[in-house]
């Protein structure tokens, strides 16, 4: 016995299995023992986070390599409920040490808006490995945009560019923001959100985003940083307009918010030539120029300011855009309020898309649900090799064959897993399916290698009977690689991630695992 | 006259049994399409359309939800569907055809002040009807081209033309018979359920290899002694891999991976008469007539 093993491990096939079986483990990197603190998912622009020097995590970085918020003040957080705990404790303007897994920072909190005192950073629980759940387990959104019209692939790139800048200014750092085609031809652009997605970044997303300035028929100045050079969006010169404030109108409240921006020199003279030739009307006690400022967005009047008459022909860089919102409530007019400014500064702050873009498919998975989900597959993973090993060790009695068999299919499922984490792949429901196919065709291969060598006395040769059992095993495996190849152009890459992982897990078990299954149980047969 | 004396002697008679399946299977497929224009149950996610998923609690009266939301939403096309595992319902799944932002919003809206959940309690899927239909086509596109080139690499394996296209016949059969019984019970297909035919191919031609290359390639024994040889390895091949998806299929709670359970545990039974009966019968008549 001492002899085979030692056979066993001597062998290229099982030590080549072994090298790649340690390499998964080192990129999974699971943590047995659980990791500390709660992973830092984004912080808010202009948060006091932010200021203090934290970064918004890339979406590039293994889960593992994310800064960790250890302790606020000394006091552990171990869980999301501690976490907001220990903010609910803390009053306005308190200086709080906060200890992250990357040091120390000394942060000043602040009240938002909605009332509560906070940093701006939101947090998700800290992963246990470097495998990253995808959103049908997390919970998130996932949005497919199609341009209205045909676009080169340098304005693809630049309205992914700019989505992309759009949903950091919403503070959201972690998302998947990639370009997607399809066997038409046809051009999509896939987002991927993970968590709950506040309605309003959804709403911007299909947005186009064309802003205009006008006076009479002429442009004034656009969204986007050619025109407009700074955006204010700190509470000295953006919010609710304190002049104006929030008032009864219909059957609710409306609000009026403002908020300053300073406009590139260029775009101040053309002002100042728009407005020479105006005439200067009086009226509410005040002096106007004749013609209004108009701002449109995506076509659609949003808002008519009056020009003040000592602004005649000057070129002035400062300029306050306003607005308005409604609501049933005063609150929800606030909120509501708020939003459309946040969303027309974000317009303003990246400029108008090159395309039109159409929403083609939204989901949006609740994370309690995909929780729900993950726990089920883990049991019915469970249930499943056990249903596998019952019928193998009924098949045949010798625990010689079934043993190696369920490791080798272990040991498939652990390549799968440190491919995808080297790979940083998202294990969505698309991926299962993947696996399920891989451990389908592990299973099958295994039992044509184990028939093709118990087999055949008559072919003493050990080597012509392994050559026979993967001459099978190829052929089976050239075909299922076969099946799989067009869908990876197939409709908007939808299928993509399924055909991916099936190909790559197949590759990995046909290749490498099931060689080796096939070189152990020689040397455990042979006498 | 014993089972194993009639499989062995009269292989030819047998053959009819997987053809009046096709043939079944075709007129099946052929009514489908007549009656609804398809010649499948298309799910929301292949023609369009909206689905909000919400967790099931005891509370919930689904009769209720649906003459509501229908009373409701009287222009609306909605359905409510049940999802259960291991006996037990897990969640309810309601099904329209909106797809606009605006009627969705006011769906999710009514949903969720009538059952009294939260934000992350439900999930919302839309699927736009272009991206829909374009999606389907595109797969069914990819299934055909997956089948070409599958019949490719089979040729290239075994280098003569009748036992690849019998490999490739049994594939086929298995596709279409599967096809039918899954419109017979009256599920709707979705991308994942797709994805499973491809599977399927897979899963079939792994048998027909194994006894192909047993019957053609081995010299020991007589052909039958061959032909059983595969069987036994094929039957216990067989038998992991649908006591596998029969656990799966009871227990799981994604409605995704329980298709793809279905449609599989479909197709590995006819597998077995398509491999097991369609072609070792063309193999034995090709082996007698190169005699």
């Amino acid at each position: 016995m001492k002899q085979k093993l030692k056979g066993i491990f001597t062998n290229w096939k099982v030590i080549l299995l072994l090298i790649f079986l340690i390499m998964s483990f080192i990129t999974i990197k699971p943590q047995l023992f659980g990791v500390d603190g709660v992973t830092i998912r984004n912080v808010l622009p202009n948060s006091s986070a932010m200021d203090a020097g934290i970064e918004n995590p890339s979406s590039n970085l293994h889960p593992l390599s994310r800064e960790r918020i250890l302790s606020i003040n000394n006091k552990p957080v171990s869980s999301i409920e501690e976490y907001y705990a220990s903010l609910a404790s803390l009053l306005d303007n308190q200086t709080v040490r906060l200890e992250t897994s990357e040091g120390f920072y000394s942060i000043q909190t602040r009240t938002g808006t909605d009332g509560i005192v906070d940093f701006g950073i939101k947090v998700s629980e800290a992963p246990t490995s470097n495998l990253q759940k995808g959103l049908d387990l997390e919970g998130g959104t996932r949005v497919l945009l199609k341009p209205s019209e045909a676009v080169s692939d340098d304005d693809l790139e630049i309205t992914i560019n700019n989505l992309k800048e759009r949903l950091n200014v919403y503070g959201l750092g972690d998302i998947i923001v990639r370009a997607a085609s399809d066997l038409s031809g046809d051009n999509f652009i896939l987002i991927e959100i993970a968590g709950v997605t506040e309605q309003e970044v959804k709403d911007l997303l299909a947005r186009q985003g064309k802003f205009e300035a006008m006076i009479g028929n002429d442009t004034v100045f656009f969204g986007g940083k050619k025109d407009i050079t700074y955006v204010c969006r700190s509470a000295d010169c953006s919010g609710i307009d304190p002049r104006v404030g929030c008032s009864p109108s219909g059957d609710g409240y409306g609000c009026r918010f403002f908020f300053s921006i300073t406009l590139s020199s260029e775009a101040a003279e053309r002002q100042a030539e728009l407005t020479t030739p105006l005439t200067i009307l009086s009226e509410d006690g005040g002096n106007y120029l004749s013609d209004d400022l108009v701002l449109f967005l995506d076509d659609v009047e949003v808002d008519r300011l009056r020009i003040g008459s000592e602004l005649k022909g000057r070129a002035t860089t400062n300029i306050q855009i306003s607005g308005s919102g409604a609501g049933i409530t005063q609150q929800e007019a606030v909120t509501n309020t708020l939003q459309n400014m946040k969303r027309l500064q974000t317009i303003l702050i990246t400029g108008s898309l090159p395309v039109k873009l159409d929403i083609v498919k939204m989901d949006t998975i609740s994370p309690s649900l995909g929780k729900e989900f993950l726990n089920n597959i883990l049991f019915v993973g469970l249930l499943v090799i056990i249903a596998v090993v019952t019928v193998v060790l009924i098949r045949y009695k010798n625990l010689k064959v079934v043993l190696p068999m369920v490791l080798t299919l272990l040991s498939e499922f652990v390549l799968i897993l440190g491919f995808a984490s080297l790979v940083r792949w998202n294990l969505d429901l698309a991926a299962i399916a993947g696996i399920i196919v891989v451990a389908g065709t592990g299973v099958d291969h295994l039992i044509v290698i184990t028939d093709e060598t118990l087999r055949g006395e008559e072919i003493s040769d050990w080597k012509k009977r392994i050559k026979n059992a993967m001459f099978i095993v190829m052929g089976a495996y050239f075909t299922t690689l076969a099946g799989m190849l067009p869908l990876l152009w197939a409709g908007a890459g939808l299928l993509k991630g399924f055909a991916l992982t099936t190909i790559a897990g197949i590759s990995f078990g046909v290749l490498i695992a099931r060689p080796a299954y096939a070189a152990i149980i020689e040397k455990l047969l042979k006498d | 006259m014993s089972f194993k004396t009639i499989y062995e002697k009269k292989y030819k008679f047998l053959l009819i049994i997987p053809f009046i399946l096709i043939v079944l299977a075709i007129i099946q497929i052929g009514v489908q399409t007549a009656v609804t224009g398809d010649f499948v149950n298309k799910g929301i996610s292949l023609k369009g359309g909206s689905t909000i998923t919400v967790e099931y609690d005891s509370s919930i009266s689904v009769q209720t939800i649906e003459s509501m939301l229908n009373e409701k939403f009287p222009l609306a096309e909605v359905s409510i569907r049940v999802l259960s595992s291991a006996g037990k319902t897990t969640a309810i799944a309601i099904d329209s055809d909106a797809q606009d932002n605006d009627e969705i919003d006011v769906l999710v809206k009514v949903v969720k002040s009538e059952l009294n959940i939260k934000d992350d309690q439900y999930s919302v899927e839309v699927m736009g009807s272009s991206l829909g239909t374009s999606f389907f086509k595109q797969t069914v596109f990819a299934l055909l081209i997956a089948f070409v080139l599958m019949g490719i690499v089979v040729f290239i394996y075994f280098r003569t033309l009748a036992p690849s296209l019998a490999v490739i016949l049994a594939a086929f059969s298995d596709i279409v018979v599967t096809l039918a019984i899954f419109n017979l019970t009256g599920m709707k297909l979705s991308t994942a359920g797709i994805a499973a035919f491809l599977m399927l191919i897979g899963y079939s031609v792994d048998t027909d290899i194994l006894l192909s290359t047993r019957v053609l390639k081995r010299k020991d024994g007589t052909v039958m002694e061959r032909i059983y040889g595969a069987m036994k390895t094929g039957l216990t091949m067989s038998s992991t891999t649908i006591s596998a998806v029969l656990v799966a299929l009871l227990f799981v709670q994604s409605e995704v991976v329980k298709q793809i359970m279905l449609i599989l545990f479909i197709g590995l039974l006819v597998d077995l008469i398509m491999t097991w009966i369609q072609n070792v019968g063309v193999l034995r008549i090709y082996l007698e007539r190169k005699k």
